[in-house]
């Protein structure tokens, strides 16, 4: 079972030529935009389909986000109640369409937020990343042409007149700290007129038009039925998908980026140790670190980079020419196994800064998915990042956490996955879709290994 | 520093030379140079990879800048990997097991018991990195102060396991000049019948001379460390070397 590095890890000069290409689950996000007249209950609405949904990875986007910055002239006009806000003019489509565009491709987006206090866009942004599904709402979700090619599903908001004024009022005069003549005077002059140029025509263009807002639940199961629907297709073809990059690279050798402990007698005894079921946990928890440690070393051997330097000795006059780190080193552990690894990591480089993501595998259909993250702001700066997971088996939530890191701007040549034990079709999926990272492992075992070392490190 | 050389020198031993470092499969331009161990030519004498992270961790200790945590810290560190490096000279026996997935293993288990010895007071800063490699291990001391007067190495105190005959033993000292003090230290253990041969003797930084007075002296002994320096001056300290190991771990 155990493979001489010799034979191992350096035999293949033969790298994939093409790189091959990996999706996450969240690439190709189901859009819906769900439109309506000011207070026709669009947000209720949306939020009535996400509780229905009931899944984890819906994301509500709002276009209030997107108003255009005002010029001091027409601040001056919105503060006095006399700008149109509710024309399609008021809306920055532009970046809207980008931002759609990147969520659509599976990659990260800064949303703008806007503050309707000052009428000017915040400092700060919000992060929206690997939805699998976002509903957009806004008065115009279903205005512009280019939003309309990104949506898979157009949903129109109807409510009775006098009812989206009453909410609207409410609205702006409790959250909004705006007064009440101001309001209404804006519902005359410009909500009403634009609400028939050019909110009132996307009905035309709605797949569904839903009367009565949340009160309507026979629409909202009917969205969430068919949301579910597309998901479960989805699914499935992201486990084709990791099936297929598993056959194109089961037999090829290798790649030199694999470095694989070398199995010297100390190894070989602790694995021993570790893989019997009887270890007590106190021990198995003492040699696994002392493995981690190993391992850490190996990574940092084999993916730091180093720049010559010329130091004093304490003895006079006496100089060595060594070699000084260049750049941060940190770590992101895959929750929840790489945990087991960071008390390893800390002996290493105890004040390593350290990301998480929850990448758990579903039980029915054995797809990873991401169920939360957080990583250091400036990671893309970081000179190696290592990925923490102390098992790789089919290598679908490896491929996921590689791929949130390069979407989070990491070089790919930068990544080094640890991990104590690794099947070789794991690998070389990994291997055929990143050919750039590196990889640390000690041991190679057969493909599709359960997650033990987990189960014993925590003792559950 | 000359005369120093020239013995050697005319064996053909070139003292600390200067290498691209970093695994061969990199271009030159991503190896950077730097200073790395002698080579000899003793058997016994075992040193670590001259890896860029190692390299960079003695630079760290050598550098008389670096603060008494760092020094502490990355001294540990180097120490650690030494531990590995001696462990894996002890006997193993083929042990195969039954996986938590079902599988068989076919594996070792260790053979025989260990002890540390340390040499005091340096060698005892190498008792943390093999406490984190064998939790429990029995650590017998050996006190050797140089007389002021006759600058001969003289024994002041013992206290070993009483089994330690039957023991390997990992003996302790993080610098390997002249090698006076820890022949000593071998001449104790061997009185109290420990063989040569299950003695390993780990150190940080070693000079040529030292290695290979050991070398003559207990060819099967063996010695494993991390860097073979340039030599010895006048006072008989390594040079470049990293000045008194003891001082910068415990007092400085």
């Amino acid at each position: 079972m155990e493979r001489a590095p010799s034979s191992a890890s350096h035999t293949s000069s033969v790298l994939p030529a093409i790189r091959a290409q990996y999706d996450p689950p969240w690439a190709n996000t189901s859009i819906i935009g769900v439109a309506g007249s000011s207070g026709s209950g669009k947000t209720s609405l949306s939020v009535a389909i996400i509780n229905e949904l009931s899944l984890p990875w819906v994301v509500l986007m709002s276009m209030d986000s997107f108003y255009k910055p005002l010029t001091p002239d027409q601040s001056a006009a919105a503060f006095r109640n006399e700008f149109d806000f509710d024309a399609p003019d008021a809306i920055d489509f532009d970046v809207l369409v980008e931002k759609l565009k990147d969520i659509k491709a599976g990659k990260k987006a800064d949303i703008p937020v806007y503050s309707f206090e000052k009428h000017a866009r915040k400092d700060r942004t919000n992060t929206i990343y690997s939805p699998h599904v976002l509903i957009l709402e806004g008065i115009f979700a279903l205005h512009d042409q280019r939003v309309l090619d990104l949506l898979d599903l157009k949903i129109f908001a109807e409510a009775d007149g006098d009812l989206c004024l009453s909410r609207r009022l409410l609205r702006d005069v409790r959250e909004r700290g705006r007064d009440i003549e101001g309001c209404i005077k804006q519902w005359f002059s410009f909500v009403k007129p634009n609400f028939h140029r050019y909110v009132e025509p996307q009905r035309e263009i709605a797949d569904i038009i839903v009367p009565r807002g949340i009160e309507n639940k026979v629409a909202i199961s009917m969205v969430s039925d068919r949301v579910h629907k597309t998901l479960k297709d989805k699914s499935k073809l992201h486990q084709t998908e990791l099936r297929r990059l598993g056959n194109v690279s089961e037999d090829a050798p290798l790649s030199d980026n694999v470095t694989i402990l070398e199995p010297t007698k100390q190894i070989r005894g602790i694995n021993t140790m570790l893989m019997d079921p009887e270890l007590p946990r106190e021990e198995f928890i003492f040699y696994f670190d002392r493995l981690v440690v190993m391992m850490v070393e190996k990574a940092t051997e084999r993916a730091l980079v180093f720049a010559p330097c010329k130091v004093a000795t304490p003895v006079p006059g006496r100089f060595y020419h060594g070699l000084h780190l260049e750049g941060e080193v940190s770590a992101v552990v895959v929750l929840r196994g790489g945990s087991c690894l960071e008390t390893g990591l800390k002996r290493v480089i105890p004040d390593c800064r350290t990301g998480r993501m929850l990448i758990q595998t579903n039980f029915r259909t054995t797809e990873p998915e991401l169920h939360y993250y957080k990583i250091s702001e400036d990671i893309a700066e970081h000179r190696c990042v290592m990925l923490l997971d102390p098992q790789m088996s089919s290598g679908g939530a490896a491929l996921m956490a590689v791929r949130v890191l390069l979407d989070h701007g990491v070089r790919e040549d930068r990544i080094v996955f640890v991990t104590y034990s690794a099947g070789k079709m794991g690998l070389n999926r990994l291997m055929s879709v990143y050919p750039d990272i590196k990889v640390v492992v000690c041991r190679i075992v057969d493909d599709l290994e359960l997650r033990w070392v987990e189960q014993q490190y925590c003792g559950c | 520093m000359a005369n120093h050389l020239n013995n050697n020198e005319r064996q053909g031993l070139q003292r600390a030379p200067s290498q691209l470092v970093g695994p061969d499969y990199k271009s030159s331009e991503e190896r950077p140079e730097a200073t790395v161990s002698t080579a000899i030519q003793q058997k016994n004498v075992v040193i670590l990879p001259q890896t860029p992270q190692l390299i960079a961790l003695l630079t760290m200790i050598r550098d008389k800048n670096t603060n008494r945590a760092d020094f502490i810290f990355y001294s540990n560190r180097i120490n650690r990997l030494l531990v590995e490096e001696a462990l894996n000279h002890l006997p193993v026996h083929p042990h195969t097991i039954t996986t938590p997935v079902g599988r068989t293993y076919a594996g070792v288990k260790f053979e025989g018991k260990i002890c540390g010895v340390s040499i005091m007071r340096a060698g005892e800063a190498m008792e943390q990195a093999l406490r984190e490699c064998c939790r429990s291990v029995r650590i017998g001391k050996i006190l050797i102060q140089r007389d002021e007067e006759t600058s001969k190495p003289r024994l002041f105190y013992d206290k070993l396991p009483e089994d330690v005959k039957d023991r390997w033993v990992l003996l302790l000292d993080p610098m390997l000049a002249t090698g006076g003090s820890a022949l000593m230290a071998v001449d104790v253990l061997r009185s109290k019948g420990v063989p040569e041969e299950r003695i390993l003797f780990l150190n940080l930084i070693a000079s040529p001379e030292g290695a290979a007075n050991f070398s003559k002296k207990y060819p099967r002994l063996r010695i494993v460390t991390a860097f073979v320096d340039e030599g010895l001056d006048e006072k008989n300290y390594i040079v470049p070397g990293l000045g008194d190991f003891g001082d910068r771990f415990y007092t400085l």
